[in-house]
């Protein structure tokens, strides 16, 4: 898939996920011990061979930043296309956040026209997926289609309820498994082809479609663009789907439960398949103590794990002390449980200490603990 | 070519015989150490962390996992523009050409690279230890004390000192004698394999050394008996901190052990000093349901369903529901499956033990080893101080 090019649209910040983004994007939020979010976007596109890859940034893009640096750990620190990042162009009017997708791209139109890949792939970071898009693209030439779309069967079981991240697109197929029909925004969809925001087309189509959507102010990709493009027949857009392991992340509830189902060995394995590439850190192995005990849990580098872990996640440099208890928790990067602290439900943010006491919270719904919060 | 002050030469050539079947396919220097780290990223850590920024690494003995590794030197921030990690292996020129004929002839064969940076001082180092050394400090205490070369030194216990090569020195540090392996030594400062000359001294005693055919071109034996002679100052800079020659596979075993004491003996957890390495692409480890650990090295990638105590596991090594690891280094992607006993070995790279199989024994047995790329047959069984390749057992039927 050299031909094609990437594109990752990051979110904006979502009140849904609570502190959790309070001073990140969601694209930068820590998942799975050594991860963040783009990590899975990127290192699909780079299994799939996709060498120019632009990511779009939106306010409190700095953690962002400074996880992808010049994109070496994806391959992408190469002389020829690489890794694009592209922040918001900050004037009087624009405050750096983008109404939607095509708002994005079209502040972006330059870098769409400089690159030189005949096809371009979009991709919205809301949710959680690896993969490799060769048999998207491969559907896409045979169909003879002019965009295609990655979609998945619901999986939200009416868990996730009403979203404010953003408003979901499901998707209407015909027998060939063509587009007939988009809705968006539905509280009760009436169809359960969830669009994973996954677009693949023509560069020169998406340059020509971001253009004319600009000149009608439109900025809902599916909504205003694809929409009445495929009722008026103008477009022939796709459906492919995605069969695999997809999950949406978009309240700290989701969050906690994708984490969760990464313990499951068969999950795991699935989902690793293909190597997920993240930023080094070079942190010396995990260490057990004499006393340590540590069951079902995943575990980075850089870890001293001396009390008890039990059905957590925990991030790299993470400290469990002498006599204390983790359990159902998520521990991110550099936080410390000091002695005979007892935790169980919580999600603690990076460099939070707990120096006492006990924090139980609910399994379905975590205490969430801030960044640098010291207890 | 930028002009450098000091550049360093590292030694990675050598077999490491005494490691025996460990080092038949990778040469000493790829060794892996301590759950993600290879040997030779000590030396190229500590050039890093010295802001030493030009490496030229020698090798010969099969070089290609070291080539591999090395790559361009980016996880050493040693991929520069100006300077960077340059592998060194012997060449042809025009009809001759030949090996390396010893440590001093690797680093004669090698002037003209040396010449690039026309560098005041060469730092030489080899790829067979493990410690962490600012090599800035001895530049610093070898211009002060304007030796002509200046040699690293740590005591080491008077009952091993006969198996080192023993500096003598009078009360300023100078070295007076210099004995290679005394049989009485008068010293127990030994040498690490840790030197500083000027180069253009350097280079005329190695051109006298290549001249003369008796030589073996090597810098114990040789370059500094000789500038000894001649009454050269040669300092000893003392040095105090953690440092292990794992050349034996009993060494390279307590070295990894070393890691796990409270507070550990060699400590890798300096912010300050990190050992950089090779990350490979894998998933955090996972402990599953019944998995008992402790006092455990653990990293990226590995699978723990059985019990781990006292050991040190590489990236992406599996070990099954009943099996039972313990005080043993268990290197990258191998597999331990269930009801095998592994008990003070070590384990190589890709390597899979069979169920039931019992590797080494208990109390103060001697360490057992178990070849890398190799299947070890069910209910085999390794005594301690044996090596298996894994055939050893039908062969010897």
């Amino acid at each position: 898939m050299k031909d094609v090019m990437g594109v990752v649209y990051t979110t904006k910040n979502d009140f849904s996920l609570r502190e959790l983004t309070a001073s990140r994007a969601v694209s930068a939020l820590p998942a799975i011990s050594r991860y963040r979010m783009i990590d899975f976007t990127l290192s699909s596109m780079v299994n799939s061979g996709i060498r120019n890859v632009g990511v779009i940034m939106q306010t409190n893009y700095h953690s962002l930043m400074d996880h992808l640096g010049s994109g070496k750990e994806w391959d992408l620190h190469t002389r020829n296309d690489g890794l694009f990042i592209l922040p918001p162009f900050t004037t009087k009017e624009n405050t750096g956040n983008y109404n939607g997708t095509l708002d994005a791209l079209h502040s972006n139109l330059s870098y769409l026209r400089r690159s030189r890949q005949e096809y371009v792939l979009i991709i919205g970071n809301y949710s959680v997926f690896n993969t490799t898009f060769n048999d998207l693209f491969r559907d896409h030439i045979n169909s003879g289609a002019d965009v295609s779309l990655m979609y998945t069967k619901d999986n939200s079981d009416g868990r996730i309820g009403r979203s404010v991240l953003t408003e979901h697109s499901y998707l209407q197929l015909d027998g060939d498994g063509f587009v007939t029909d988009i809705e968006t925004g539905s509280e009760t969809p009436a169809y359960e082809n969830f669009s994973m925001n996954v677009v693949l087309m023509k560069r020169q189509l998406l340059i020509h479609l971001v253009d004319q959507a600009a000149a009608h102010s439109m900025h809902d990709l599916h909504r205003d663009l694809l929409s009445p493009f495929i009722h008026q027949g103008l477009l022939k857009v796709r459906g492919f789907e995605f069969t695999g392991y997809h999950r949406r992340i978009e309240t700290v509830e989701s969050y906690y439960q994708f984490n969760m189902e990464m313990l499951n060995p068969k999950t795991r394995a699935e989902f690793f398949r293909n190597p997920i590439y993240t930023k080094v850190r070079d942190e010396v192995p995990a260490k057990y103590g004499v006393d340590a005990v540590a069951v079902n849990s995943l575990v980075a580098d850089g870890c001293i794990i001396e009390g008890k872990v039990e059905n957590s996640i925990l991030f790299r440099g993470v400290r469990v002390r002498k006599g204390a208890v983790v359990r159902n928790s998520i521990i991110m990067q550099n936080s410390d449980v000091q002695e005979n602290v007892e935790v169980e439900n919580v999600i603690l943010d990076k460099s939070v200490t707990i120096r006492a006491g006990r924090l139980i919270g609910q399994k379905k719904y975590p205490i969430l603990i801030g960044k640098g919060v010291t207890l | 070519m930028q002009k450098k002050r000091c550049i360093a030469m590292l030694l990675a050539g050598g077999q490491g015989s005494r490691l025996g079947l460990l080092t038949k396919k990778v040469a000493k220097p790829a060794i892996p150490f301590g759950g993600k780290y290879r040997i030779i990223d000590f030396p190229l850590s500590n050039c890093a962390n010295s802001g030493i920024d030009v490496v030229g690494v020698l090798t010969q003995y099969q070089p290609l996992e070291l080539n591999r590794y090395i790559g361009s030197g980016q996880p050493w921030d040693l991929d520069l523009t100006n300077g960077g990690v340059f592998v060194l292996p012997p060449y042809m020129t025009g009809k001759s050409g030949e090996w390396y004929r010893g440590t001093a002839n690797a680093i004669y064969q090698n002037t003209p690279f040396i010449e690039q940076y026309d560098p005041e001082y060469v730092l030489i180092l080899s790829g067979d230890h493990i410690y962490k050394m600012d090599y800035n400090k001895m530049l610093t205490a070898h211009i002060e004390t304007k030796a002509d070369c200046t040699i690293a030194v740590r005591p080491v216990p008077w009952e091993v000192a006969p198996s080192f090569g023993i500096m003598n020195t009078d009360e300023e540090g100078r070295i007076t004698e210099f004995e290679e392996k005394p049989a009485n030594p008068k010293s127990n400062l030994a040498s690490m394999g840790v030197y500083i000359f000027n180069w253009k001294l350097l280079r005329a005693y190695m051109e006298a050394d290549d001249a003369n055919p008796e030589s073996h071109n090597d810098f114990g034996k040789n370059i500094i008996p000789a500038m000894l002679g001649d009454g050269r100052k040669l300092m000893a800079y003392s040095f105090e901190d953690y440092w292990k020659d794992v050349g034996t596979i009993h060494s390279l075993w307590e070295s990894n052990m070393d890691l796990l004491t409270t507070p550990p003996a060699f400590n890798l957890y300096d912010e300050a000093w990190r050992i950089y390495a090779r990350n490979p692409i894998m998933p955090p480890h996972f402990v599953a349901e019944k998995a008992v650990l402790s006092n455990s090295m653990i990293t990226e990638g590995c699978e723990v369903y059985g019990t781990v105590k006292e050991s040190v596991l590489f990236a992406g090594v599996r070990i099954e529901e009943g099996a039972l690891v313990e005080e043993s280094v268990i290197m990258p992607n191998t597999v331990i499956r269930s009801g095998a006993v592994i008990s003070r070995a070590i384990v190589g790279e890709n390597t899979e033990i069979g169920e039931g199989c019992r590797v080494g024994g208990t109390g103060e047995s001697e360490i057992a080893l178990v070849a890398s790329n190799v299947t070890l047959a069910a209910n085999s069984v390794v005594a301690p101080g044996e090596q298996s390749d894994g055939r050893k057992e039908e062969d010897s039927k």
